[in-house]
């Protein structure tokens, strides 16, 4: 599907800019649901009873909207810094689980390079570049359509954390923005449901995540994930 | 000060999640329970926010419209094996729907 990388100067850098662009184009439609909740996140920075700059640097420096939420809301009510420390921690525990799924693709890169890829690793970067690890051949090329992507949703995400939290923009509620992520993310799962393994554990995540909403912490997600992953490991140890 | 201190914290220990499994894999490599793990991880977790926020909705008062556009979103990515059909399908039933209840 996608040619070798041994070409002339030029074309390789065309190569390379399109690999880039190809994954910026790919977050394009997570940025419809990402720019009006990083907007919310920087009108509620500005709203909350902590320093402006301190509600902004959630975003460059944590860059992972529900943790951001939950730091600046715990923040705001005079949680205790240690508890606020747990909570957020809590919410991105899975960034361990996509760490690990994430090292199988970019063992043999440069540290440099593993370092900067991991610092933009979230939830659509996750989706975006796993989805270009499974369609694009050269390896190379798949780094670069992960790192477009990446980059885009970066940039996107601290430019609406700042519009948020420096003009206050209102959203309409009517149009509901909110529930895009969950509609996309329904997209990401079923789109992924190919053998029953996969099935089971998508399943039984989505059963624990509803049944351990009053878990503390916002530890329910993370328990939904260990659920499901351990029943997808059950499943496909069963059928083998 | 202290929002500052935790902001650094909650970030810098984010990071150190997100490089976890790159520096075991580097040192040790990844344990094989790991590997096979790894395939679940999206799926999962994307499943359980997905649940997770439908949960949210209700206990705001609004389950009807939100269940039934992730019902059509999930319909319609089975249908055509397109991902992006969710929001395409989920968007106008999760409006018409809001729209109906409201009246």
């Amino acid at each position: 599907m996608h040619s070798d990388t041994r070409s002339t100067p030029t074309s390789s850098t065309s190569t390379r800019l399109a690999d880039f662009i190809g994954g910026a184009r790919s977050t394009v439609p997570w940025l419809f649901g990402i720019a009006p909740f990083g907007l919310v996140i920087g009108v509620s920075a500005a709203r909350a009873d902590i320093p402006l700059f301190a509600g902004w640097l959630t975003g460059p420096l944590i860059f992972a909207g529900s943790a951001q939420v939950a730091t600046i809301e715990l923040l705001d009510t005079h949680t205790a810094a240690v508890v606020v420390v747990i909570a957020a921690l809590a919410i991105n525990l899975r960034l361990v689980l996509y760490s690990a799924s994430m090292a199988r693709y970019w063992h043999e890169m440069p540290r440099w390079w593993q370092a900067f890829a991991a610092f933009l690793l979230i939830d659509p970067s996750l989706a975006v570049g796993a989805d270009g690890y499974d369609t694009i051949s050269d390896r190379r090329r798949a780094h670069r359509h992960y790192l477009g992507g990446a980059i885009t949703l970066f940039v996107v995400w601290v430019l609406a954390i700042t519009i948020g939290a420096t003009a206050g923009s209102r959203l309409p509620s009517g149009l509901q923005l909110e529930m895009v992520i969950p509609l996309f993310l329904t997209g990401e799962v079923v789109h992924r449901l190919r053998d029953k393994p996969t099935t089971c554990a998508a399943v039984a995540a989505a059963v624990v995540a509803v049944l351990a909403t009053p878990v503390p912490l916002h530890l329910g997600p993370i328990v939904a994930i260990a659920a499901g992953v351990a029943v997808g490991l059950y499943m496909d140890r069963r059928d083998q | 000060m202290n929002a500052y201190v935790v902001v650094i914290a909650v970030g810098l220990l984010s990071y150190a999640f997100r490089v976890s499994m790159l520096v075991l894999a580097a040192r040790r490599g990844l344990p094989p329970v790991f590997e096979r793990a790894a395939r679940f991880a999206v799926p999962t977790a994307f499943a359980g926010l997905v649940a997770g926020s439908l949960v949210t909705s209700a206990s705001a008062g609004r389950a009807v419209a939100p269940v039934l556009a992730v019902a059509a979103a999930a319909f319609a990515v089975r249908r055509t094996g397109s991902p992006h059909m969710a929001l395409l399908a989920g968007m106008p039933v999760l409006w018409a729907v809001t729209a109906v209840v409201a009246h």
